[in-house]
């Protein structure tokens, strides 16, 4: 418990990014950024994480993408992987689910919840 | 970073997604669209609806999502791509613009009641479903409710999905009463759980469960370990596992199903003390069953018993199908795992505009420095240092380095154009073709800002004056539908920008006359053809028959001019009655340093923006002549060019008085065509940073700014335009510029 825990978000919008960062590292989470499932693989490749916050909608690989190339792999099957999407619709929703998803949360985010649920799937 | 920061973030980012928008729709226009071409439009109009959610823009978020949703349609392919669908989503972006600068506090937000009915309606009428609405469709048509600020969706009903958002809402450290506050004999409630047996496959950790089962004052009462397999079949990644908790009374159920919410279909609970433990689900089948939301389903037991794989198909018919199950999604994420990976867009980082602006100044110093040491060395004979080249070799790499980035593409200007011209074509009648280049030429963030004012009263100018009317056109030969071409291209350190329209050109004859008639010439003089379109520039001139809410909005093109020299920029006309006309911008790279020509005046040094410098010479004899008691005219090449004394200007001592012992340096000008500063010496050219005067003490006419020179003193930077007109206009008046100097 001393490290803190590790986070990736994948978002293309800066601001998004920009809103989960602030969020999140005032809360002690050390946190990483990349803009689409591409750079999230990039650099999940050289670094380790605790936890991957993704966005569903993005270009080049998206989160849907990104969460199945994990899962794919030994090495993220255990990942937690949280969903962060406006698009709230049921078959979304399954779509991330079947793709191996942890958890989902809808934009726009209350950040005490945020922290709340990456607490809660942290392992 | 604070909230304010992230918010820039956010606008900038809409301006970014406006543009990219704004592409993608002209690309689907002209036919050239792909799927992800849609895709991207989508992205971008949903990425602002993110930020408008996330800062609290009800009207632009309301909007986005209702464009978004016709979108998303289109590229689902439910929507076909038609011209008029194309123009009502350019006509939606136009809007979502406006709701930008709207959220950004620049405007009213725009009325967009209609357009939103008309967007709606271009989903309704396409989506082949008439009016029974599928029940999803409602929230399609509509922002979700629950996607506003502070959803609080999920309140009292229990839909056991996997949405962390509402459902974390009561969960935290202080409503997790300590067991050993609970009176030890209350009486307790209890409930089973199993996790599925993919559950960890998943990400989740059914351990961080029980554990908050336990903060809440749960306990755990059993362990049902009757589902392991033996040790030979053992799975790692298998969770076999069931438990029975108990909860003192005062822990609610909602409390506990809060717990398991968001892990959704990844766990079965029973809750009732004579529940009986759910069966356990493996991956194989199609996880298509919500948990039930109480524990009715007896017949469960005895599935329950069998703990293996072909019990679960009793599990399967016992539960509600669940429309959208991973079972029936299953086929579809391959459609986003492997999109066609277009090539990587550069890799950026964000700056503070503050910071850059530090670095640039820090990078004007350096090259004061560098400058300054260059001369002390050259004083000890040390002028050909070959250290010092180098020095001066990377003090210019570095502030190239600098100047590029705050260089910006022009594009962001540009791309402005294509709405400029769709509102033009609604007020006008007049359809043009507009026609792009050089758009990632880049030049300045602050000449960017400031050119889109001019560029756009330009562009208005040429469509109200310069395209004709169709009918006008196609008799005289022309296609109905004009053209505007923009270019942008680097030349010799400037950025030379063309606005080129193939209208009519300038009415030369009616130019005049108007000048005339308005008191600017001279009803006998005689112009030139590039005087007379010059005319156009006159303040007070407006050659427009009545004030059209195009270009008469009572700033002339004399504002126009006045922009773009106050960026340090020239404007030139070329028009050809009949073919069309040309505006050409010659700007500046950048307005914080530029290149100077060094010169002493009696007992003074002045800089010479070299950006006017045409030539200089030493005149013979022979070809200055007098002009009055104390004005001469320098021939040069049989052209006549008026002579001013710069020491007159700006009041220095002891410098020459006759020009044929002085240097002469021809600089073009705006107003005053081509004058002659006479100097005493051109001592260097060299780069200087420019140093506001207005900041450091007051606007002085005839004077740009000042800057230090190598040897640390201060120098004026001549403003060539205002002092050649000024000298020109009253020859030897009282001189401000004596006085700042």
């Amino acid at each position: 418990m001393s490290n803190p825990t590790r986070i990736l978000t994948v978002d293309d919008s800066p601001s998004m990014r920009a809103l989960l960062n602030h969020a999140l590292s005032g809360h002690g989470f050390d946190v990483a950024q990349a803009e689409d499932g591409l750079a999230a693989l990039d650099w999940l490749a050289m670094n380790e994480v605790d936890v991957v916050i993704t966005d569903i909608n993005m270009p080049r690989l998206d989160g849907f993408g990104l969460i199945e190339r994990l899962r794919e792999g030994s090495r993220h099957r255990d990942r937690p992987i949280l969903v962060l999407t406006t698009e709230s619709s049921d078959e979304k929703k399954a779509r991330a689910r079947a793709a191996g998803a942890t958890g989902w949360i809808v934009k726009p985010f209350d950040p005490e919840k945020l922290v709340a649920a990456v607490r809660r799937v942290a392992h | 970073m604070n909230a304010e920061e992230i918010q820039a973030i956010f606008f900038a980012e809409c301006e970014e997604s406006l543009v990219a928008a704004e592409q993608g729709l002209a690309a689907c226009r002209d036919g050239t669209h792909d799927a992800d071409t849609v895709n991207a439009v989508f992205r971008a109009v949903h990425s602002i609806k993110g930020g408008a959610g996330a800062f609290g823009y009800v009207a632009l978020q309301a909007f986005t999502h209702t464009f978004e949703t016709l979108l998303s349609d289109v590229r689902d392919g439910t929507v076909p791509i038609t011209e008029p669908l194309v123009d009502l989503l350019l006509r939606a972006l136009d809007t979502l613009s406006d709701h930008v600068s709207a959220a950004r506090g620049e405007s009213a937000p725009p009325e967009d009641a209609v357009l939103q009915a008309e967007l709606t309606a271009a989903m309704a009428a396409n989506a082949g479903v008439p009016p029974a609405p599928a029940p999803e469709a409602a929230p399609h048509t509509a922002p979700h409710p629950a996607e506003g600020a502070g959803s609080d969706n999920g309140a009292g009903d229990f839909d056991l999905d996997f949405d962390l958002d509402a459902l974390l809402d009561d969960i935290s450290g202080e409503i997790a009463p300590k067991a050993e506050a609970q009176a030890a004999d209350e009486p307790r409630w209890q409930m089973r759980l199993r996790p599925h047996a993919a559950a960890m496959r998943n990400g989740s950790e059914p351990l961080l469960m029980l554990r908050e089962m336990g903060d809440l004052g749960g306990r755990c009462e059993a362990c049902d370990i009757s589902a392991v397999p033996p040790l030979d079949a053992l799975d790692v990644g298998t969770g076999y596992l069931g438990w029975t908790f108990s909860f003192p009374a005062s822990v609610t159920e909602a409390a506990v199903r809060d717990i398991f919410d968001f892990v959704g279909d990844d766990c079965a609970l029973a809750f009732g003390d004579d529940a009986p433990m759910p069966p356990i689900r493996y991956p194989e089948q199609p996880a298509a069953a919500r948990p039930a939301p109480a524990p009715t389903s007896s017949g469960l037991a005895a599935a329950a018993s069998a703990q293996t794989p072909a019990a679960a198909p009793a599990v399967h018919g016992a539960a509600a199908a669940v429309p959208g199950s991973p079972a029936s999604a299953l086929a579809a994420p391959a459609a986003g795992s492997a999109p066609p990976a277009p090539p990587a867009p550069g890799q950026s980082i964000r700056i503070e505009l503050g910071k850059l602006d530090k670095l640039i100044d820090a990078v004007g110093e350096l090259v004061i420095a560098q400058a300054m040491m260059a001369q002390r060395l050259a004083g000890q004979g040390l002028a050909v240092a070959e250290e010092m080249a180098m020095i001066e070799g990377l003090t210019r790499d570095i502030q190239e380095s600098a100047m590029a980035i705050r260089a910006q593409p022009i594009g962001s200007v540009f791309s402005r154009v294509p709405r400029i011209l769709r509102e033009l074509a609604a007020s006008t009648g007049k359809h043009v073709k507009l026609e792009v280049s050089g758009e990632s030429t880049e030049l300045d963030k602050t000449v960017i800002e400031r050119l889109g004012e001019p560029l756009t009263h330009l562009i208005r100018n040429a469509v109200d004056h310069g395209i004709e009317p169709a009918d006008q056109r196609l008799a005289a030969g022309k296609p109905a539908e004009g053209t505007l071409t923009l270019s942008a291209e680097h030349r010799s350190g400037r950025i030379l920008i063309r606005i080129a329209d193939d209208g009519k050109g300038i009415d030369r004859e009616r130019v005049f006359a108007k000048a005339v008639e308005k008191g600017l010439i001279a009803p006998d003089a005689v112009l030139s053809k590039e005087e007379i379109d010059l005319l156009i520039f006159a303040p007070g001139f407006s050659t427009a028959q009545q004030v059209t809410n195009v270009s008469g909005r009572g700033v002339g093109m004399d504002v126009v001019r006045q922009n773009v020299k106050d960026l340090g920029g020239r404007i030139t006309i070329d028009s050809e009655p009949g073919k069309g006309t040309t505006f050409t911008l010659t700007l500046p790279l950048t307005l914080a340093i530029s290149d100077g020509m060094v010169v002493n005046v009696g007992d003074q040094t002045l800089v010479v923006p070299l950006a006017n410098v045409v030539e200089s010479l030493r005149p013979a004899p022979n070809e200055v002549q007098g002009l009055g008691v104390n004005r001469c005219m320098i021939n040069v090449r049989g052209r006549f060019i008026p002579v001013i004394p710069l020491a007159r200007a700006v009041g220095a001592e002891g410098a020459a008085t006759d020009p044929v012992d002085a240097v002469l340096i021809v600089v073009e000008t705006e107003g005053a065509g081509r004058a002659a500063l006479m100097v005493d010496a051109i001592c260097d050219q060299r780069q200087v940073v420019i140093k506001s005067l207005d900041t450091h003490y007051r606007s002085v006419e005839g004077v740009a700014g000042a800057t230090i020179l190598g040897d640390g003193r201060v120098a004026l930077i001549v403003d060539v335009d205002g002092l050649v007109s000024r000298s020109l206009a009253s020859a030897g008046a009282a001189t401000p510029l004596a006085e700042a100097a």
